[in-house]
Protein backbone atom coordinates (compact mmCIF):
# COMPACT_ATOMS: atom_id res chain seq x y z
CA UNK A 1 0.00 0.00 0.00
CA UNK A 2 1.35 3.42 -0.74
CA UNK A 3 2.88 5.18 2.29
CA UNK A 4 1.88 8.54 1.37
CA UNK A 5 -1.90 7.16 1.69
CA UNK A 6 -1.25 5.61 5.01
CA UNK A 7 0.14 8.19 6.62
CA UNK A 8 -2.76 11.08 5.60
CA UNK A 9 -5.17 8.35 6.53
CA UNK A 10 -3.73 7.39 10.46
CA UNK A 11 -2.98 11.08 10.64
CA UNK A 12 -6.73 12.05 9.73
CA UNK A 13 -8.10 9.91 11.92
CA UNK A 14 -5.89 10.11 15.02
CA UNK A 15 -7.29 13.96 15.18
CA UNK A 16 -11.00 12.45 14.36
CA UNK A 17 -10.97 9.39 16.47
CA UNK A 18 -13.25 11.00 19.02
CA UNK A 19 -15.93 10.69 16.87
CA UNK A 20 -15.55 6.85 16.76
CA UNK A 21 -14.92 6.67 20.61
CA UNK A 22 -18.37 7.92 20.83
CA UNK A 23 -19.95 5.53 18.33
CA UNK A 24 -18.38 3.06 20.14
CA UNK A 25 -19.56 4.35 23.53
CA UNK A 26 -23.47 4.30 22.01
CA UNK A 27 -22.95 0.70 20.67
CA UNK A 28 -20.91 -0.79 23.14
CA UNK A 29 -21.27 -1.63 26.91
CA UNK A 30 -17.46 -3.19 28.24
CA UNK A 31 -14.24 -1.81 27.17
CA UNK A 32 -13.55 -5.14 25.49
CA UNK A 33 -16.47 -4.47 22.58
CA UNK A 34 -15.34 -0.99 22.75
CA UNK A 35 -11.97 -1.92 21.49
CA UNK A 36 -13.38 -4.09 18.82
CA UNK A 37 -15.59 -2.30 17.48
CA UNK A 38 -13.07 0.20 17.13
CA UNK A 39 -10.76 -1.69 15.32
CA UNK A 40 -13.65 -2.63 12.97
CA UNK A 41 -14.68 0.55 12.18
CA UNK A 42 -10.91 1.30 11.48
CA UNK A 43 -10.11 -1.27 9.21
CA UNK A 44 -13.86 -0.31 7.54
CA UNK A 45 -12.25 3.22 7.32
CA UNK A 46 -9.10 2.50 5.76
CA UNK A 47 -10.79 -0.03 3.37
CA UNK A 48 -12.72 2.34 1.81
CA UNK A 49 -10.32 5.61 2.58
CA UNK A 50 -8.65 5.45 -1.22
CA UNK A 51 -12.18 6.13 -2.66
CA UNK A 52 -12.72 9.26 -0.32
CA UNK A 53 -11.98 12.00 -2.84
CA UNK A 54 -12.40 14.83 -0.39
CA UNK A 55 -15.63 16.50 -1.82
CA UNK A 56 -16.68 15.74 2.10
CA UNK A 57 -15.17 16.75 5.03
CA UNK A 58 -13.35 13.67 6.39
CA UNK A 59 -15.39 14.17 9.41
CA UNK A 60 -18.55 13.75 7.76
CA UNK A 61 -17.15 10.96 5.84
CA UNK A 62 -16.52 8.74 8.52
CA UNK A 63 -19.92 9.68 10.44
CA UNK A 64 -21.11 6.92 7.75
CA UNK A 65 -18.70 4.97 7.89
CA UNK A 66 -18.68 4.33 10.88
CA UNK A 67 -22.41 4.45 11.63
CA UNK A 68 -22.69 1.66 9.07
CA UNK A 69 -19.86 -0.44 10.51
CA UNK A 70 -21.40 -0.17 13.85
CA UNK A 71 -25.33 -0.93 12.94
CA UNK A 72 -24.49 -3.45 10.44
CA UNK A 73 -20.84 -5.01 9.91
CA UNK A 74 -19.97 -5.85 13.35
CA UNK A 75 -20.48 -8.97 14.24
CA UNK A 76 -19.50 -9.34 17.90
CA UNK A 77 -22.23 -11.25 20.16
CA UNK A 78 -21.02 -9.73 23.12
CA UNK A 79 -22.07 -6.45 22.19
CA UNK A 80 -25.93 -7.43 22.78
CA UNK A 81 -25.61 -8.11 26.35
CA UNK A 82 -27.49 -5.37 27.86
CA UNK A 83 -25.70 -3.64 31.11
CA UNK A 84 -27.28 -0.96 33.22
CA UNK A 85 -23.91 -0.10 34.64
CA UNK A 86 -23.05 2.25 31.68
CA UNK A 87 -20.64 4.07 32.76
CA UNK A 88 -18.01 1.71 34.05
CA UNK A 89 -15.34 1.89 31.83
CA UNK A 90 -13.83 4.94 32.48
CA UNK A 91 -16.08 7.35 30.39
CA UNK A 92 -17.57 8.67 34.16
CA UNK A 93 -19.09 12.19 33.62
CA UNK A 94 -16.94 14.37 35.53
CA UNK A 95 -18.53 14.97 38.94
CA UNK A 96 -16.67 18.20 39.71
CA UNK A 97 -18.57 19.69 36.48
CA UNK A 98 -22.14 19.04 37.38
CA UNK A 99 -24.39 19.08 40.82
CA UNK A 100 -25.41 15.91 42.12
CA UNK A 101 -29.26 16.31 40.38
CA UNK A 102 -27.39 16.96 36.80
CA UNK A 103 -25.06 14.46 37.09
CA UNK A 104 -27.96 11.81 38.04
CA UNK A 105 -30.05 13.30 34.72
CA UNK A 106 -26.89 12.60 32.85
CA UNK A 107 -26.57 9.16 34.18
CA UNK A 108 -30.25 8.23 33.69
CA UNK A 109 -30.18 10.03 30.12
CA UNK A 110 -27.14 7.76 28.64
CA UNK A 111 -29.30 4.57 30.26
CA UNK A 112 -32.20 5.38 28.21
CA UNK A 113 -29.92 5.89 24.90
CA UNK A 114 -28.69 2.31 25.49
CA UNK A 115 -32.18 0.77 25.58
CA UNK A 116 -33.19 2.13 22.26
CA UNK A 117 -32.83 -0.36 18.91
CA UNK A 118 -29.92 0.25 16.49
CA UNK A 119 -31.29 2.76 13.98
CA UNK A 120 -32.61 4.63 16.88
CA UNK A 121 -29.22 4.82 18.67
CA UNK A 122 -27.74 5.76 15.06
CA UNK A 123 -30.56 8.87 14.94
CA UNK A 124 -29.64 9.89 18.63
CA UNK A 125 -25.94 9.85 17.75
CA UNK A 126 -26.29 12.19 14.66
CA UNK A 127 -28.80 14.27 16.40
CA UNK A 128 -26.58 14.40 19.16
CA UNK A 129 -23.57 15.57 17.04
CA UNK A 130 -25.96 18.24 16.04
CA UNK A 131 -25.70 17.12 12.13
CA UNK A 132 -28.20 18.42 9.89
CA UNK A 133 -31.15 16.32 8.75
CA UNK A 134 -30.73 16.48 5.43
CA UNK A 135 -26.88 14.92 6.13
CA UNK A 136 -28.69 12.33 9.11
CA UNK A 137 -31.30 11.22 6.12
CA UNK A 138 -28.58 10.55 3.86
CA UNK A 139 -26.46 8.83 5.92
CA UNK A 140 -29.51 6.76 7.21
CA UNK A 141 -30.80 6.12 3.52
CA UNK A 142 -34.27 7.68 4.33
CA UNK A 143 -35.94 11.04 3.42
CA UNK A 144 -35.44 14.49 5.80
CA UNK A 145 -39.25 14.58 6.58
CA UNK A 146 -39.07 10.87 7.94
CA UNK A 147 -35.68 11.14 9.33
CA UNK A 148 -37.11 14.04 11.32
CA UNK A 149 -40.48 12.16 12.38
CA UNK A 150 -38.60 9.52 13.48
CA UNK A 151 -36.62 11.88 15.71
CA UNK A 152 -39.57 12.92 17.23
CA UNK A 153 -40.41 8.82 17.78
CA UNK A 154 -37.26 8.55 19.89
CA UNK A 155 -37.40 11.88 21.76
CA UNK A 156 -40.96 10.16 22.86
CA UNK A 157 -40.10 7.12 23.99
CA UNK A 158 -37.16 8.28 25.92
CA UNK A 159 -39.11 10.63 27.72
CA UNK A 160 -41.01 6.94 28.17
CA UNK A 161 -38.01 5.46 29.61
CA UNK A 162 -37.44 8.02 31.61
CA UNK A 163 -40.66 8.65 33.31
CA UNK A 164 -42.48 5.04 33.21
CA UNK B 1 -36.99 17.76 25.43
CA UNK B 2 -34.78 19.17 28.26
CA UNK B 3 -32.97 16.28 29.09
CA UNK B 4 -31.89 15.73 25.16
CA UNK B 5 -30.70 19.29 25.34
CA UNK B 6 -28.71 18.61 28.48
CA UNK B 7 -27.18 15.47 26.88
CA UNK B 8 -26.24 16.91 23.68
CA UNK B 9 -24.36 19.75 25.61
CA UNK B 10 -22.72 17.39 28.08
CA UNK B 11 -21.87 14.72 24.72
CA UNK B 12 -19.93 17.98 22.68
CA UNK B 13 -18.21 18.70 25.55
CA UNK B 14 -16.90 14.96 26.01
CA UNK B 15 -13.33 15.42 24.34
CA UNK B 16 -11.01 14.36 27.25
CA UNK B 17 -12.71 11.46 28.04
CA UNK B 18 -11.76 8.83 26.02
CA UNK B 19 -8.04 7.30 26.12
CA UNK B 20 -6.58 8.77 23.10
CA UNK B 21 -5.36 6.20 20.67
CA UNK B 22 -1.66 6.86 19.20
CA UNK B 23 -0.49 6.87 15.36
CA UNK B 24 1.37 3.65 15.96
CA UNK B 25 -1.81 1.90 17.37
CA UNK B 26 -4.02 3.24 14.78
CA UNK B 27 -1.58 2.32 12.28
CA UNK B 28 -1.43 -1.43 13.59
CA UNK B 29 -5.05 -1.41 13.91
CA UNK B 30 -4.84 -0.91 9.51
CA UNK B 31 -2.53 -4.01 9.15
CA UNK B 32 -5.55 -6.34 11.13
CA UNK B 33 -8.35 -8.70 9.12
CA UNK B 34 -11.92 -7.59 9.06
CA UNK B 35 -14.06 -9.98 10.91
CA UNK B 36 -17.36 -8.22 9.30
CA UNK B 37 -20.51 -10.08 8.79
CA UNK B 38 -19.77 -9.17 4.95
CA UNK B 39 -16.33 -11.28 5.09
CA UNK B 40 -18.36 -14.02 6.78
CA UNK B 41 -20.92 -14.03 4.48
CA UNK B 42 -18.13 -14.39 1.94
CA UNK B 43 -16.66 -17.10 2.91
CA UNK B 44 -19.43 -19.07 4.03
CA UNK B 45 -20.91 -18.42 0.73
CA UNK B 46 -18.14 -19.66 -1.34
CA UNK B 47 -17.76 -22.29 1.18
CA UNK B 48 -21.52 -23.86 -0.25
CA UNK B 49 -20.68 -23.34 -4.26
CA UNK B 50 -17.71 -25.15 -3.66
CA UNK B 51 -19.85 -27.80 -1.48
CA UNK B 52 -23.21 -28.25 -3.97
CA UNK B 53 -20.56 -28.49 -6.85
CA UNK B 54 -18.58 -30.82 -5.26
CA UNK B 55 -21.09 -32.68 -4.58
CA UNK B 56 -21.70 -33.69 -8.51
CA UNK B 57 -18.37 -34.50 -8.78
CA UNK B 58 -18.52 -36.96 -6.08
CA UNK B 59 -21.39 -38.46 -7.56
CA UNK B 60 -19.97 -38.87 -10.86
CA UNK B 61 -16.55 -40.32 -9.23
CA UNK B 62 -18.97 -42.95 -6.84
CA UNK B 63 -20.54 -44.27 -10.54
CA UNK B 64 -23.71 -43.09 -10.06
CA UNK B 65 -23.86 -41.42 -13.92
CA UNK B 66 -22.09 -44.52 -15.29
CA UNK B 67 -24.92 -46.61 -14.05
CA UNK B 68 -27.47 -43.85 -15.62
CA UNK B 69 -24.96 -44.36 -18.92
CA UNK B 70 -25.88 -47.83 -18.89
CA UNK B 71 -29.24 -47.69 -18.34
CA UNK B 72 -29.29 -46.16 -21.72
CA UNK B 73 -29.59 -42.56 -20.45
CA UNK B 74 -26.78 -40.66 -22.03
CA UNK B 75 -28.78 -37.49 -23.84
CA UNK B 76 -30.95 -36.92 -20.40
CA UNK B 77 -27.69 -37.08 -18.36
CA UNK B 78 -25.64 -34.55 -20.78
CA UNK B 79 -29.13 -32.75 -20.26
CA UNK B 80 -29.04 -32.71 -16.65
CA UNK B 81 -25.14 -31.69 -16.85
CA UNK B 82 -25.38 -28.78 -19.51
CA UNK B 83 -28.61 -27.47 -17.00
CA UNK B 84 -26.58 -27.87 -14.03
CA UNK B 85 -23.51 -26.07 -14.79
CA UNK B 86 -25.09 -23.39 -16.56
CA UNK B 87 -26.83 -22.60 -13.67
CA UNK B 88 -24.24 -22.77 -11.27
CA UNK B 89 -22.31 -20.27 -13.86
CA UNK B 90 -25.67 -17.78 -13.60
CA UNK B 91 -25.23 -17.81 -10.04
CA UNK B 92 -21.78 -17.25 -8.99
CA UNK B 93 -21.71 -14.48 -11.77
CA UNK B 94 -24.83 -12.87 -10.11
CA UNK B 95 -23.54 -13.43 -6.85
CA UNK B 96 -20.17 -11.72 -7.86
CA UNK B 97 -21.75 -8.93 -8.81
CA UNK B 98 -24.25 -8.33 -6.03
CA UNK B 99 -20.78 -8.68 -3.60
CA UNK B 100 -19.31 -5.94 -5.88
CA UNK B 101 -22.26 -3.54 -5.13
CA UNK B 102 -21.44 -3.86 -1.31
CA UNK B 103 -19.84 -0.28 0.08
CA UNK B 104 -19.69 0.79 3.57
CA UNK B 105 -19.82 4.10 2.32
CA UNK B 106 -23.64 3.89 0.56
CA UNK B 107 -26.57 5.06 3.05
CA UNK B 108 -27.07 2.55 5.87
CA UNK B 109 -30.58 1.29 4.14
CA UNK B 110 -28.90 1.13 0.23
CA UNK B 111 -25.63 -1.06 2.25
CA UNK B 112 -27.88 -3.35 4.14
CA UNK B 113 -29.93 -4.03 1.12
CA UNK B 114 -27.27 -5.20 -1.10
CA UNK B 115 -26.15 -7.70 1.13
CA UNK B 116 -29.35 -8.90 1.88
CA UNK B 117 -29.25 -9.28 -1.93
CA UNK B 118 -26.23 -11.29 -2.32
CA UNK B 119 -27.56 -14.01 0.49
CA UNK B 120 -30.30 -14.02 -1.18
CA UNK B 121 -28.36 -14.97 -4.40
CA UNK B 122 -26.60 -18.07 -2.61
CA UNK B 123 -29.89 -19.28 -0.85
CA UNK B 124 -31.65 -19.05 -4.51
CA UNK B 125 -28.78 -21.20 -5.83
CA UNK B 126 -29.28 -23.63 -2.85
CA UNK B 127 -33.00 -23.68 -3.61
CA UNK B 128 -32.59 -24.25 -6.89
CA UNK B 129 -30.32 -27.70 -6.30
CA UNK B 130 -32.44 -29.13 -4.00
CA UNK B 131 -35.46 -28.46 -5.94
CA UNK B 132 -33.06 -30.10 -9.27
CA UNK B 133 -32.04 -32.60 -7.04
CA UNK B 134 -35.50 -33.70 -6.60
CA UNK B 135 -36.99 -33.31 -9.78
CA UNK B 136 -33.98 -34.73 -11.37
CA UNK B 137 -34.70 -37.64 -8.98
CA UNK B 138 -37.77 -37.90 -9.45
CA UNK B 139 -37.48 -37.96 -13.44
CA UNK B 140 -34.98 -40.32 -13.25
CA UNK B 141 -37.42 -43.12 -11.49
CA UNK B 142 -39.89 -41.99 -14.03
CA UNK B 143 -37.96 -42.83 -16.87
CA UNK B 144 -36.61 -45.93 -15.35
CA UNK B 145 -39.84 -47.18 -15.04
CA UNK B 146 -41.13 -46.43 -17.85
CA UNK B 147 -38.51 -46.99 -20.72
CA UNK B 148 -36.26 -49.20 -19.04
CA UNK B 149 -35.99 -53.11 -17.86
CA UNK B 150 -33.37 -51.85 -15.32
CA UNK B 151 -35.35 -52.25 -12.10
CA UNK B 152 -38.08 -54.82 -13.53
CA UNK B 153 -34.92 -57.27 -14.05
CA UNK B 154 -33.83 -56.87 -10.53
CA UNK B 155 -37.16 -57.72 -9.07
CA UNK B 156 -37.47 -61.16 -7.48
CA UNK B 157 -39.62 -62.19 -4.52
CA UNK B 158 -36.70 -61.17 -1.55
CA UNK B 159 -37.12 -57.44 -2.48
CA UNK B 160 -40.04 -55.55 -1.43
CA UNK B 161 -42.83 -54.33 -3.04
CA UNK B 162 -42.31 -51.07 -5.45
CA UNK B 163 -44.57 -48.69 -3.39
CA UNK B 164 -42.31 -49.95 0.22
CA UNK B 165 -39.12 -48.69 -2.17
CA UNK B 166 -40.90 -45.59 -3.28
CA UNK B 167 -42.86 -44.16 -0.32
CA UNK B 168 -39.44 -44.90 1.87
CA UNK B 169 -37.42 -43.08 -0.82
CA UNK B 170 -39.99 -39.92 -0.59
CA UNK B 171 -39.64 -40.43 3.40
CA UNK B 172 -35.31 -39.88 3.13
CA UNK B 173 -35.85 -37.25 0.76
CA UNK B 174 -37.91 -35.04 2.68
CA UNK B 175 -35.88 -35.63 6.11
CA UNK B 176 -32.63 -34.65 3.51
CA UNK B 177 -34.87 -31.46 2.19
CA UNK B 178 -36.00 -30.52 6.08
CA UNK B 179 -32.06 -30.92 7.73
CA UNK B 180 -30.82 -28.83 4.96
CA UNK B 181 -33.68 -26.09 5.78
CA UNK B 182 -33.41 -26.09 9.16
CA UNK B 183 -29.54 -26.06 9.16
CA UNK B 184 -29.27 -22.81 7.19
CA UNK B 185 -32.39 -21.00 9.62
CA UNK B 186 -29.88 -21.90 12.18
CA UNK B 187 -26.69 -20.40 10.27
CA UNK B 188 -27.89 -17.08 8.74
CA UNK B 189 -30.26 -16.91 11.57
CA UNK B 190 -27.71 -16.40 13.40
CA UNK B 191 -25.49 -14.50 11.33
CA UNK B 192 -28.42 -12.41 9.51
CA UNK B 193 -30.84 -11.54 12.58
CA UNK B 194 -29.89 -8.36 13.48
CA UNK B 195 -29.51 -7.33 9.91
CA UNK B 196 -33.12 -7.70 8.69
CA UNK B 197 -34.29 -6.75 11.92
CA UNK B 198 -32.58 -3.78 11.39
CA UNK B 199 -33.19 -2.91 7.50
CA UNK B 200 -36.99 -3.61 8.46
CA UNK B 201 -36.57 -0.83 11.29
CA UNK B 202 -35.63 1.54 8.35
CA UNK B 203 -38.36 0.12 5.94
CA UNK B 204 -41.04 0.51 8.39
CA UNK B 205 -40.11 4.43 8.53
CA UNK B 206 -40.63 4.63 4.90
CA UNK B 207 -44.36 3.97 4.92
Amino acid sequence: MNKELEHSFVSNLEQNQNIVHKICRIYTSDPDSHNDLFQEITIQLWKAYPKFRGDSKFSTWMYRVALNTAITLYRKSKRSIKTTDLDTYGFKVKAEEYDDKVEQQLRLMYEAVKQLNDIEKALVFLYLEDRPYYEIADTMGISEVNARVKMNRVKTKLKKILNP
Amino acid sequence: MDELELLKKDWQKQKDVFPQLSYNEIYQMILKKSSSIVRWIFIISVLEFILWTSLDIIFRLKGVHTKIEEMDMEIFSLISTIMYYGIFMYFIIRFYLNYKKIKVTDSAKVLMKNIINTRKTVRQYIFVNISLFVVMFIATMIYIFTFTDGLVNDTSATQPPLWVVLVSTVIVILIFVGLIALFYRLIYGILTRRLKMNYKELEKLEI
